[in-house]
């Protein structure tokens, strides 16, 4: 590996300006809230097209270099921007590939490059008249949209699934080979279906871009919602630990029928109660015990929240018009006798319920940022396993989680992301990172919960940077040589992320 | 992060306070995103990140400041754009406080620096001085080409002519039911500059049942001076707006201090934190800071009084940094300006400074027009017919960078609530009035454009 030759090059291809190797750039871009510690890069290079990037691919095959692409190095809880391990370059695609290439406002969709990020386009849509709304997270509104849609990640609206929404993708290979997938894939340049059709001739290459480093996404197709006239929530809490069970029987059906078109945020209190204010508990333990269940509830109550709740919406014409679905939902929550209905107007006073209404709203919010000062430190590590939406399955884990946490010292902060099969645990591991004890306790407690539902048939949606080969030596060997093979093929040298989601 | 301040070093209350700041910041790095510095510069130390790291060793160090830090701080907008996103509530606002009031304390500018801010924060505050100055600086007009940057800006910056400025001190009485009693604050450059938004303001508010008094002697309140480091002259401004309101404050007849230049209420609300160190006036100044308004924040959309017409003008509005950063006021004025019937308009990348930034422009001509450009570039891509915004200073600003009408929020809700059309509209196409359709106070605002049937996008 010849890093200087590397850069010297870069340098004349990219221009000097676009390639940093300040201290202080290189300290922050390894930067992370990890247990495992920060990842020094070499240096960052700013490309500002699709031919710098294959530019530079093709110099790190020549000098054996290896590449980190972030967007806007938002991927908080899975590892900001920094990469697996320390010494690549980082290609910092967000500094000047930021722009809203396309938006076609008679089909849906827009194509945008790893810049943009939610803000942005939902700020270029609220301009041309607000009549099309982005699928949005609950997290950074300057995180990427393609990073996120790349990472699996995920938004609460009809449009959620932030890559299976995505249409169409310019992509550059490790062999420095750039393609177009679906019919973008057609030579020529009228590719009047590329953004809005997934099936075209051949094979679906698109998948393999997701959670891989086969290439870096220059482009990317995403579609676009129209924007309700009215959006009307509805939010519903339970008092106890365990009425998750009852919690999921309710949702499943009304998303089996797709009659309410959100997905369910099913948040536990101190998820919901951590955005808002830090532990008080914490100080009492010096962060090595879990917050005891009476100042839990004195939580509770202080924040008018039980122990799970609900929330959705729904899309109308009018706010007065959605009124028979919500007397619907009312009924429907009511019957299992413990639920206190909250509606949308009250909930929009309450800040740990107002970032689920501008999640379903296409609005991005700083809101639930609030979660990462539930303890002091900077330490958060996200565990996503899943559930079933099966109310006995979902409860029997949410009892083997908290264990876990408990017998950590760590404090329980889980949102399921309920749809109608399925529902994604969002847990967070919020831990103070300048203490040793606790960033021990940390890894300790994800790897025993990784182990604990990997025992029973569960891996993750989507992994943190301390644990990529942690989970890729759970999988069968077969799946991880078929993963090796595809990275030889696309990528000879292994210049792309090496080591990204367990792949080398 | 952890800190390394030694006992002597703690025992300075102005270094506590950085120590017990600092140690809140865990390097997420969300503001780095928001920092128009970073944004244009992407320079870690032109991040509030990086400058925190910086500011955290200037004050473990003490002395004199490295150079290069003293340039990192002094382009920092203090638009705190990285608080409404940091997700571990640093105080950034105060930090950069104690840091400048360090530099300003224990850094020897060159000559030139010197001289410039020191006739910046003279100027300005001042209304007198700064008319006089103005003048000065139309005579420089013709020999502008040969000024240094700096200087040359400062004969660009400077208005062309000056309008009359009445005079507003003394009581002026509600109109109708009277709803309270709340002393006006003035502002300073805001009296010679734009004397219009004081006198529209007066008008507003005893409209809607206030009695206004404007105190005598307040003057500046001290903000301008305060984010240059300038301790000294921002406490004994705060001390004479303390002192002007004291008497009716004490007597218990005043309910709220009107601010309406943004920039201004930040520091009136944060009274008792500028003169914490004057036991006299602290409690006083705190009592004040507790009753401190926005002007917006005095009216709801329910309580306007709307003729039976409405002008549906679509207006693009700006949030000034000040009040949407620092005082988190984002909705209300929105909810007045549809309330009385306009079509408001919000501006992509809203959370961005324009560049004003009370003396940046001034001070830092080359970033304040790079983001003044890329501000005015937004707005115009709204469509809007006139922009609206709280703060004189982003006003001023924008309107170097765009030919539309630029109106104070408090101008243009007086205008539609029965007051005279604004000067800044008089040569513009106004569309034509329309009957008040949705009831006043409706915070609501108006759904978008949408055929029914199959003109829009979707069908609901």
């Amino acid at each position: 590996m010849s890093m200087d030759g590397f850069l010297r090059a870069a340098q004349s291809e990219l221009g000097a300006e676009h390639v940093n190797t300040a201290d202080e750039t290189l300290a922050r871009y390894g930067e992370n809230t990890m247990p495992g510690g920060d990842r020094r890069p070499a240096a960052v290079l700013y490309p500002g097209s699709t031919g710098e990037v294959a530019a530079a691919v093709r110099l790190a095959n020549e000098h054996k270099v290896p590449l980190f692409p972030t967007s806007t190095g938002n991927n908080m809880g899975l590892g900001t921007r920094s990469a697996p391990a320390e010494g690549m370059a980082v290609l910092d695609l967000g500094r000047r590939m930021n722009r809203i290439l396309e938006i076609d406002e008679r089909l849906g969709f827009a194509a945008v490059e790893p810049g943009v990020s939610f803000q942005m386009l939902a700020d270029e849509l609220k301009r041309r008249g607000g009549q099309w709304m982005n699928s949005t997270t609950s997290g950074p509104p300057q995180g990427g949209m393609i990073g996120n849609a790349l990472d699996k990640g995920a938004g609460y609206g009809p449009y959620f699934d932030h890559f299976g929404f995505s249409c169409g993708m310019e992509v550059v290979l490790g062999t420095g080979a750039t393609i177009r997938t679906g019919d973008g894939s057609i030579a020529g340049e009228s590719l009047v279906n590329w953004h809005v059709s997934k099936y075209s001739f051949g094979p679906i290459l698109d998948g393999l871009f997701a959670q891989s480093n086969y290439g870096i996404v220059t482009r990317l197709g995403i579609w676009l919602l129209p924007r309700p006239p009215a959006i009307r929530s509805f939010h519903f809490t339970f008092p106890d630990d365990d009425d998750l069970e009852a919690i999921v029987e309710l949702c499943r059906p009304l998303k089996m029928s797709n009659f309410v078109p959100t997905l369910f945020r099913v948040s536990n209190d101190l998820y919901l109660i951590g955005s808002e204010v830090p532990s008080p508990a914490y100080a009492a333990s010096g962060g090595r015990e879990s917050i005891a269940d009476e100042a839990r509830k004195a939580l509770q109550a202080e924040h008018g929240l039980g122990s799970w709740t609900v929330s959705g919406a729904f899309y109308g014409p009018s706010m007065e018009a959605m009124e028979p679905q919500i007397q619907r939902a009312v009924d429907h929550f009511g019957s299992a006798g413990k639920a206190t209905y909250i509606p949308h107007e009250e909930a929009l006073a309450k800040p740990a319920l107002e970032c689920a209404i501008a999640s379903f709203s296409g609005e991005p919010t700083h809101t639930e940022l609030g979660l990462l000062k539930w303890r002091p430190g900077g330490g958060n590590a996200w565990f996503t396993p899943g559930t079933p939406m099966d109310g006995r399955i979902a409860n029997e884990f949410q009892k083997l989680g908290r264990g876990i946490y408990e017998a950590n010292g760590l404090d329980y902060q889980v949102m399921n992301v309920a749809g109608p099969r399925f529902a994604r645990g969002l847990h967070v591991i919020s831990f103070n990172r300048e203490d040793p004890d606790e960033c021990a306790r940390a890894d300790t407690a994800y790897r025993a919960l990784a182990e604990a539902f990997f025992a029973r048939g569960v891996a993750v949606g989507r992994a943190p940077i301390d644990w990529y080969d942690f989970h890729m030596d759970k999988l069968m060997p077969s799946f991880r040589d078929a993963c090796g093979a595809i990275k030889r093929a696309l990528d000879p040298n292994g210049v792309i992320a090496p080591g990204r989601y367990g792949i080398y | 992060m952890r800190t390394d301040f030694s006992a002597d070093q703690l025992a300075d209350p102005g270094i506590a306070a950085a120590d017990g700041i600092l140690k809140t910041c865990v390097h997420y790095g969300f503001c780095t995103a928001v920092c128009p510095t970073y944004v244009l510069t992407r320079d870690e130390n032109e991040a509030p990140r990086g400058r925190i790291d910086l500011i955290k060793a200037m004050l473990e160090k003490g002395g004199r400041p490295d150079p290069r830090t003293v340039g990192h701080i002094d382009s920092c907008l203090s638009c705190n754009s990285c608080m409404t996103t940091c997700a571990v509530d640093v105080d950034y606002l105060h930090l950069s406080d104690i840091a400048r009031a360090h530099i300003e304390e224990n850094y020897r500018r060159p000559l030139g620096d010197r001289l410039l801010r020191g006739l910046v924060a003279r100027t300005i505050p001042d209304p007198a001085r700064f008319t006089r100055m103005s003048r000065l600086a139309r005579l420089a007009w013709p020999i502008r080409a040969l000024l240094p940057r700096r200087l040359r800006n400062l004969v660009d910056l400077a208005p062309a002519s000056l309008p009359p400025a009445p005079d507003l001190t003394g009581v002026h009485p509600a109109e109708g039911p009277r709803r309270g009693r709340v002393a006006l604050l003035q502002g300073c450059v805001q009296q010679a500059l734009a004397p219009e938004i004081n006198v529209a303001t007066v008008r507003l508010l005893t409209r809607h049942g206030f009695e206004v008094t404007v105190p005598e002697g307040a003057g500046c309140c001290g903000a301008f001076t305060l984010h240059m480091g300038k301790t000294g002259m921002a406490t004994s401004a705060a001390a004479r707006v303390v002192d002007a309101l004291t008497a009716e404050l004490e007597a218990g007849s005043l309910d709220a201090v009107a601010v309406n230049a943004s920039g201004c209420g930040t520091v009136v609300k944060d009274y008792e934190r500028v003169l914490e160190r004057d036991p006299s006036r602290r409690g006083k100044a705190a009592a004040l800071a507790a009753i401190a308004r926005d002007v917006t924040e005095l009216l709801a959309p329910e309580d306007l009084r709307l003729p039976e017409t409405a002008v549906p003008l679509v207006v693009a509005y700006h949030d000034a940094c000040s009040l949407q950063h620092a005082q988190k006021i984002r909705k209300r004025p929105r909810a007045l300006l549809r309330a009385v019937g306009f079509e408001v308009k919000d501006i992509p990348e809203a959370h961005f400074c324009c560049g004003s930034a009370g003396a940046y422009n001034l001070l830092q001509p080359d970033m304040a027009e790079a983001l003044g450009r890329r501000k005015a570039a937004h707005i115009e891509s709204t469509g809007a017919a006139a922009t609206a915004a709280g703060n004189l200073g982003c006003l001023a600003q924008i309107a170097r960078f765009t030919a539309l009408p630029r109106l104070h929020t408090a101008v243009l809700l007086d205008w539609a609530t029965g007051g005279p059309l604004p000067a800044a509209l008089r040569d513009t196409d106004l569309p034509a009035p329309v009957p008040r359709a949705s009831p006043p106070g409706s915070p609501e605002p108006p759904a978008p454009p949408r055929p029914s049937g199959s003109g829009g996008p979707g069908i609901w």
